[in-house]
């Protein structure tokens, strides 16, 4: 019924996204895109760290990627990544928003846009606003827009203003992230 | 940038770009959603509230279209951007371009002056700057007088450094500019010898017999047709055994040149070219 899962996430998320990707079912029906804040200039090393305990192959695409079913789409770093016509990545090297490259609101916003309704998105702990005008548009197509609990958050300012400025679906501890997707069809 | 005020949509975007033919540019083959941001972008840079006030405004002004140009392919922001990649070319292909007499590299889609300044440093440090020829393309003429007078962005100016650093520059970094009130100039003299070519939308403008050709990170913004395209055009302006070098998230394979290559550095995306 779904297409997509997204997830936005910066300071205080890598745990959380540890967690979700070790607990995600093998044969997980739909990809997942990633777009988490990184350093700008270390290139290699975190696809390694998320790999280790996931379920799903984790990949940092290419440009113009075809988007499978049951893998997860790491944004690269120093650049933003879109879903594109015809299931696909794309990547960008335009300049930073919110400070961010790759920036969560350009990989909601893209996704919102080719997937509309058949969208989850989900915003996780972060020290910046980014992600949170993504989430929105995520809503404003019809899709469903979850966010991690402020209070079990290392960094509350991502969820917080996204919750100010979307009325979301859900507000989920990381264990209810967790049964949640594992209900996804 | 910030979020752009304004989305358009698909019908839109192809509106805009029937529009852009109708006078001479040629964007059907921009990867669609990435041009679609980038219209919302200069429709909200001008306050152009929609993509009939774009194409109003494209079709009424001429002096405009330059400046839409400027602003609707994206710059390269950074100086330097992948160290590791600047090392290698430093280190292991311009050892192998130098075996030529005066080479020619070109810089296949100059965006901005960024990266245009940074081979330019490279050279200089190693003394080749007066023995090669440059070229670089260009398609707006704003651009051009910024990047000819020097002017690079001064928000990238800490980035640039620490780019610079990663690379193991052998210079002060701070040697190659002046900064006048918030303008950081780059001095124009690394770049006096370089040979500018006007180009609209796909690459027309060729140096033919290059040594090295850059185009990093420009297919990304291209639809399949138009990379294909682009990329026979690079082949054939390279004379064997000459580089390539794409952004390191682009890829020959799976490309109609990619049997005229050989893969020179994975990581950093170095092609060379066949010698038969």
């Amino acid at each position: 019924m779904y297409k997509a899962v997204i997830i936005g996430g910066s300071a205080g998320s890598f745990q959380v996204i540890t967690r979700i990707l070790s607990s995600m079912p093998p044969n997980f029906p739909l990809p997942v895109l990633l777009c988490l804040h990184r350093l700008k200039h270390v290139r290699s090393g975190f696809v390694e760290a998320l790999s280790i305990k996931s379920t799903l192959p984790v990949i940092e695409p290419m440009d113009k990627e075809q988007i499978k079913p049951g893998r997860a789409y790491l944004a690269p770093a120093n650049y933003h990544m879109y879903v594109e016509l015809g299931n696909k990545i794309a990547l960008s090297t335009e300049e930073v928003v919110n400070h961010s490259r790759p920036s969560i609101d350009l990989s909601f916003i893209t996704a919102a846009q080719i997937y509309r309704e058949k969208l989850i998105g989900i915003i996780l702990s972060g020290a910046n606003r980014d992600g949170a005008y993504g989430l929105k548009k995520v809503k404003d197509h019809g899709g469903i827009a979850i966010v991690q609990n402020p209070a079990e958050c290392q960094v509350k300012t991502m969820t917080e203003t996204s919750l100010k400025m979307t009325p979301v679906d859900h507000i989920f501890n990381t264990n209810d992230i967790i049964k949640y997707l594992q209900k996804v069809k | 940038m910030s979020n752009s005020k304004y989305e358009i949509g698909i019908v839109d975007t192809r509106a805009v770009i029937k529009a852009l033919s109708g006078i001479g540019y040629d964007f059907r083959d921009y990867a669609l959603t990435a041009f679609k941001h980038r219209l919302e972008h200069v429709i909200s840079l001008h306050a152009l509230k929609n993509a009939d006030g774009l194409i109003a405004k494209l079709l009424s002004s001429p002096d405009f279209v330059d400046q839409f140009l400027y602003d609707v392919i994206p710059a390269t922001t950074e100086m330097f951007r992948d160290p590791s990649f600047w090392r290698a070319l430093r280190d292991e292909v311009l050892p192998e371009v130098m075996k030529s007499v005066r080479p020619k590299i070109w810089l296949a889609a100059l965006d901005s002056g960024e990266e245009l300044f940074s081979i330019a440093i490279a050279l200089k440090e190693h003394d080749l700057l007066n023995q090669v020829q440059i070229f670089a393309n260009y398609n707006s003429d704003k651009r051009l007088a910024q990047i000819k007078a020097g002017l690079l962005d001064p928000r990238n100016m800490e980035n640039n450094e620490a780019n610079y650093l990663r690379m193991s520059g052998h210079n002060s970094f701070g040697s190659y500019y002046t900064t006048k009130g918030h303008a950081v100039v780059f001095d124009p003299e690394l770049i006096q010898n370089v040979t500018f070519l006007k180009q609209k939308t796909a690459i027309t403008e060729t140096t033919g017999a290059a040594k090295l050709i850059l185009f990093r990170n420009r297919t990304i913004y291209q639809n399949h047709f138009l990379q294909e395209r682009n990329l026979q055009t690079l082949t054939n302006s390279l004379v064997p055994g000459g580089f390539l070098a794409l952004g390191i998230k682009e890829t020959l394979e799976n490309t109609n040149t990619s049997n005229k290559f050989i893969v020179f550095n994975e990581n950093e995306k170095l092609y060379k070219r066949k010698t038969m």
